[in-house]
């Protein structure tokens, strides 16, 4: 089991690095995700080990929350690409209109 | 260890093979009704009322050519139909064909993939079902297909609300996710006639989840993802002989999974028919072939509403399925959902 | 033992995909792969219930969102490896292996308090008397940011520019 501690290190990372480096918003978003999923697997191994059944209840608070996250995010993507034509996160450098 | 392997081994072949071997004449009955629905005669020259045409069109597909076209994406395009057949199957694990029972001094649960939120687990698994269409519409790069496969999505998501609306409405009625408990439930008699089965306490559900799977199998009235006549074919336009016969496998075995949960929410799923029970009281073996035959009867006429339907009802326009599923059906099923909470709640 | 790397493999070499990969579809393919990959782990680890609903929320419709927003993009004029700069690649990379470095320290000094099993009622019942008693205010509010998320969705992909003639009618079909 404990193998699963550097997993869940290891998506978080991962999850980072390519949130730094890409540079196109949806790849970014996909990246979110994965860190996502490396803290929720944590958190399923900590319930483990100390017996208690609430930070499982954390999992489900943060599926909620990735949920919301992803549809606002892809929403967004969608409202520039239709109004920029790119999504490229370096070419989108006004705020307004 | 061996014993549990071998029992899990013998289910797995039992699960796969009931289906796989119904499929040809579920083929041949939806021919053969259409035929009836349109006052021909349909198939009827190979064997004896025609059965063994389905045989005759599975050599077809065997022999025909593989048409492989150059601008498709070549892993995605392999990919889609076997992604398609094996997420259509997924759900089948937790289908009880019966309850229970001892054999050789083993209780033997009757399903594959045995836990206690069965319904749950296949309601997981069938919602990955849009995957081997998007897949097979982005992996064709056609124009139509990619048109096909986003329509199918869309449909299937959007009626995936008001189907799990239906399911969250039994599962507080019966108060458990176990399949067998669900079962349980619905096994006797009101009055002496007439059966428990969830249908008569909950017919919006029922009718909601009908629409749903109607829906998600992607059958007619909503088969907007092929809509022969504005898209060509949808997202298999481009598959032909073996790819495309595992595309129509999927959605026939996809049509039997959704119809065995829909009978097992609501229509009692292998209790026994009513005047079954006197002959069930002979022998334990008896009573278990005896329930194996009530769930493969109810899914043999809810197979053949499925073809009654396809040639009944147009199919619908897109605007007009939207609107269905999100101004009717999901306020409705949250109404029924809202009903039913309040009724249990005062019920206890 | 063998089944924890195994599913430990596979969902690392899925993840890297979805970094690595070239093409965003690939991409978004392999996070599905990675998310059920992590299903399956919860289920080993015998949270049979978050399996169940990571397979449904995460893998069933958050993965199906990116594929469906991907094919509304015209991905083909957004390659996601354009101009990738290798002064920053390198120094992400260092801080990664720092933090690893780090992280694995902490796991290792604290591995026996880590891999203690400590059985927990995983079943859906005491999950859910937990849920509605102790953190019923976080369960309502998460339902209100549901809703709020649901009203901006449509709010912000149903705004339109009135002089953009292009886009006249692109989403007249598409229902919220």
């Amino acid at each position: 089991m404990s193998i699963y501690y550097y997993l869940s290190a290891f998506l978080f990372c991962l999850g980072l690095i390519g949130t730094i480096l890409k540079k196109d918003l949806i790849s970014m978003l996909l990246c979110i995700e994965l860190m996502l999923g490396g803290v929720a697997l944590l958190f399923i191994l900590f319930s483990k080990s100390t017996g208690f059944i609430d930070s499982q209840l954390m999992v489900i608070f943060m599926m909620i929350i990735s949920a919301c996250e992803v549809a606002i995010g892809l929403s967004l993507i969608i409202a520039l690409y239709r109004n920029k034509q790119t999504i490229y996160t370096d070419e989108i450098k006004i705020i307004t209109e | 260890m061996l014993e549990s392997a071998i029992e899990i081994l013998l289910k797995t072949i039992v699960i796969l093979a009931l289906p796989l071997g119904a499929l040809p004449l579920i083929i041949h009955v939806e021919r053969r009704g259409a035929a009836f629905m349109q006052k021909r005669l349909g198939p009827n020259r190979v064997g004896p009322f025609g059965l063994l045409q389905p045989l005759a069109d599975v050599a077809k597909f065997m022999f025909k050519e593989e048409v492989h076209p150059t601008h498709v994406k070549p892993f995605f395009y392999v990919a889609a139909p076997l992604v398609a057949l094996v997420v259509a199957i997924l759900p089948l694990a937790c289908i009880p064909i019966a309850a229970p029972f001892e054999l050789f001094g083993r209780t033997i649960f009757p399903e594959v993939f045995r836990t206690d939120m069965g319904i749950f687990y296949a309601f997981a698994v069938s919602a990955l079902g849009s995957y081997g269409i998007l897949l097979a519409g982005w992996a064709s790069n056609n124009k139509y297909s990619m048109l096909g496969a986003l329509r199918a999505c869309a449909q299937m998501v959007s009626y995936e609300l008001s189907l799990s609306t239906s399911v969250v409405a039994m599962i507080f009625l019966y108060g458990t996710n176990d399949i067998h408990q669900m079962i349980g439930a619905q096994t006797g008699y009101w009055f002496g006639f007439l059966p428990k089965w969830g249908v008569f306490i909950q017919p919006v559900a029922a009718m909601l989840f009908l629409v749903g799977i109607f829906a998600e199998s992607n059958r007619l009235p909503f088969d907007l993802a092929e809509g022969e006549s504005e898209i060509v074919a949808g997202y298999h336009l481009e598959y032909s002989s073996m790819k495309f016969a595992l595309f129509f496998m999927a959605e026939y075995i996809h049509m039997i999974a959704l119809s065995a949960l829909f009978i097992i929410l609501f229509f009692g799923g292998y209790a026994l028919l009513p005047g079954m029970s006197f002959l069930a009281e002979k022998s334990p073996i008896l009573l278990v072939a005896l329930q194996a035959l009530s769930l493969i009867t109810k899914i043999a006429l809810m197979i053949w509403f499925f073809v009654w339907v396809r040639w009944t009802l147009p199919r619908f326009r897109y605007d007009q399925l939207m609107t269905l599923g999100w101004e009717r059906l999901l306020p409705l099923g949250i109404a029924n959902l809202i009903i039913t909470v309040l009724f249990v709640y005062y019920r206890n | 033992m063998g089944v924890d790397i195994l599913l430990t493999i596979l969902t690392v070499v899925f993840a890297l995909m979805v970094v690595f990969s070239k093409k965003t579809v690939v991409s978004a393919f392999a996070l599905l792969m990675t998310l059920l990959c992590l299903a399956m782990i919860y289920f080993q680890l015998g949270t049979v219930f978050l399996s169940a609903v990571q397979v449904l929320v995460n893998a069933g419709a958050i993965a199906i969102l990116f594929v469906f927003v991907m094919m509304l993009i015209d991905l083909e004029q957004f390659p996601n490896n354009r101009e990738r700069n290798k002064i920053k690649l390198v120094i992400s990379i260092f801080t990664i292996l720092i933090i690893m470095g780090v992280l694995a320290l902490i796991i290792n000094n604290n591995i026996d308090t880590l891999t203690v099993i400590n059985l927990s009622d995983n079943s859906m019942k005491a999950l859910f008397e937990k849920l509605y008693n102790t953190y019923y205010l976080p369960f309502e509010m998460a339902t209100v940011l549901l809703l709020a998320a649901i009203v901006a969705c449509v709010v912000i992909t149903n705004h339109r520019k009135d002089d953009d003639s292009d886009n006249e009618g692109a989403d007249k079909g598409v229902h919220p």
